[in-house]
């Protein structure tokens, strides 16, 4: 490729993370502002309090103050809890589907992936009075539950991890008299961790920024998750953009943190959503 | 050698019960219940196609269908070539270019009410990141406030949604790209073909499998669109951005008109249903293609 090339090539693709940049970090460097500094006429993009007294007083404002450090707990546990029990329902429908055969095997798998594409405001509104009947109204179970049994994404992605790996390995470990429950458990499953990886960053990644049931089960303040606690302060202290910014750097820094040191599981994981699903 | 006959039934419960008590059998209710005139407190009662009736005989409505086609419409052909531009930009083979493919696909794990606030703030009138640069550097009185007006607001929408996924798209387009054959670029560069030529006669046609999925995902998308609504403009100023699905929550969740509601994620339902059929179908197709 020639040089000139090369240069117009890397001129695009810095004008272009400038742009998916920017946001973020004129953000990040904001949530140090006072509300003062971010309504002043002259902006400027180095805080004035930074490495200086007070630098940190937004952060501690809405993690105390506004409960945010309550709502971040909120989002570890629903994510963690709805994406481990995804792992559990497709690594063992994911299992059945690629190794076993059964009745109605084709017409079950065929009902999970038509129904996957179907949005979730097409089945909320009878979810709801499910919801209301079991007495689940502001308790985490409504965003747990569902997320958990509906993973025909995880299924999916299991049942090709699974079908991949060789007859070998089950007629080796049926000879050692194996149960279904070990085959599955201490012979196959070991073999899916990308696989695993890839859906548990994926589920926990849905469910940390998932809105609509949080905003629909929870009007309890203590239950917020971090995104409904944001979209809540939004609605309520809309002005306060200096609060507002901190608050949402913290709603993105764990998942940020989570894509940094895993990128490679998160677009494999994506990759075979779109391609495969 | 074989798995007893009750295991893949055992080992399907969770998905079992995930399937008829959350998707299906809320699916089937979801359909009776629009033909009912229904809310929380009262138990629901029969009136057949009224909802319907109403529905299209709205002017609201009418106006929410055509913000949802408005949205789709514009939503689907800015990401898909937005992403694909960035798709062949990060495919060629130079240094960092997977440093730049993260980097683009940072909006994509960021969650949508994040990317809201932000977007809020750098678009809010007077004080708003765009207004002080603007100001700064060009000597312009008023810019229009961008989701406040509502003339704007729904565009304002579709350009952060843009912003926010065209990484993902991105991602897709990328797959498909590399798996066209080095060979084909080989063949025409000794033909002396341009990267226009190029593009267009090698890359595209064979990129049509992967385009027409980006297609249905894309369209399944702006339909699904709920959370940027909800924390950017609330559906408003008076209903200019609102689209199907935020209309179903407001219905159902504010207004608490449960039947009404359901009768329009009916509607949902069968848009996209037309479209996972339409891509079940063709996906089939492409198998031969490939082959």
């Amino acid at each position: 490729m020639s040089l000139g090339r090369k240069i117009i090539i890397y001129t695009i693709l810095i004008a272009i993370s400038l742009t998916t940049l920017f946001p973020f970090l004129w953000m990040v460097s904001s949530s140090f502002k006072t509300m003062g500094e971010i309504f002043s006429l002259t902006p400027s993009f180095i805080p004035d309090n930074i490495f200086a007294e007070g630098m940190w007083d937004n952060y501690k404002a809405i993690l105390q103050e506004y409960n945010f450090l309550r709502f971040i707990f909120n989002s570890f546990v629903v994510a963690g809890l709805a994406a481990l029990g995804q792992l559990f329902t497709c690594s063992l429908g994911g299992f059945a589907f690629a190794r076993m055969e059964f009745r109605f095997k084709e017409v079950i798998f065929a009902l999970m992936l038509a129904t996957m594409m179907m949005p979730i405001q097409v089945t909320i509104i009878p979810e709801y009075f499910i919801m209301l009947k079991l007495n689940w109204y502001n308790t985490y179970l409504p965003l747990i539950v569902p997320s958990m049994l509906i993973g025909s994404f995880g299924t999916f992605l299991l049942r090709s991890t699974f079908e991949n790996m060789p007859s070998s390995m089950e007629e080796a470990a049926f000879i050692d008299g194996v149960s279904d429950w070990q085959m599955f458990y201490m012979v196959f499953l070991p073999n899916a961790k990308p696989a695993l990886a890839s859906l548990f960053i994926i589920a926990f990644m849905n469910n940390w920024n998932a809105l609509l049931r949080p905003v629909i089960y929870i009007d309890k303040p203590d239950l917020y998750t971090i995104t409904m606690g944001l979209a809540m302060f939004k609605g309520n202290y809309g002005t306060q953009w200096h609060l507002l910014l901190a608050g949402s750097v913290l709603s993105i820094l764990p998942l940020l943190v989570v894509y940094m040191s895993m990128q490679k599981y998160f677009v494999r994981g994506m990759l075979t959503t779109g391609t495969k699903g | 050698m074989k798995y007893k006959k009750i295991t893949p039934w055992l080992f399907l419960i969770p998905t079992l019960l995930g399937l008829i008590f959350f998707r299906l059998g809320p699916m089937l209710a979801a359909g009776l219940a629009s033909f009912t005139r229904w809310n929380v407190f009262s138990p629901p009662e029969w009136i057949g196609f009224g909802n319907y009736i109403e529905l299209f005989n709205s002017g609201t409505f009418q106006m929410i269908l055509k913000n949802t086609f408005i949205f789709s419409g514009l939503f689907v052909p800015g990401v898909m070539a937005a992403a694909l531009f960035l798709a062949l930009l990060v495919n060629n083979k130079l240094r960092g270019m997977t440093f730049f493919r993260g980097l683009f696909y940072l909006p994509v794990i960021t969650s949508v009410v994040s990317v809201g606030v932000i977007w809020s703030w750098i678009l809010s009138p007077r004080f708003g990141l765009l207004y002080q640069l603007v100001n700064k550097f060009f000597d312009i009185a008023r810019l229009p406030s961008f989701l406040g007006q509502p003339e704007y607001a729904l565009y304002t929408l579709i350009f952060v949604y843009v912003w926010k996924m065209a990484g993902y798209q991105m991602i897709l387009f990328l797959a498909g790209l590399q798996n066209i054959p080095q060979v084909y670029y080989e063949a025409a560069t000794i033909d002396g073909a341009s990267i226009w030529q190029k593009f267009r006669y090698i890359t595209l046609p064979l990129l049509t499998p992967t385009t027409f999925f980006v297609l249905i995902i894309s369209i399944i998308m702006s339909l699904k669109t709920f959370e940027l609504t909800y924390i950017m403009t609330q559906g408003g100023p008076n209903y200019a951005s609102t689209t199907l699905i935020y209309s179903i929550y407001v219905n159902a969740f504010k207004h608490f008109r449960m039947g009404f509601a359901s009768a329009m994620s009916y509607i949902l339902f069968i848009i996209v249903a037309v479209f996972t059929y339409l891509n079940f179908k063709f996906k089939k197709r492409w198998v031969h293609y490939s082959e």
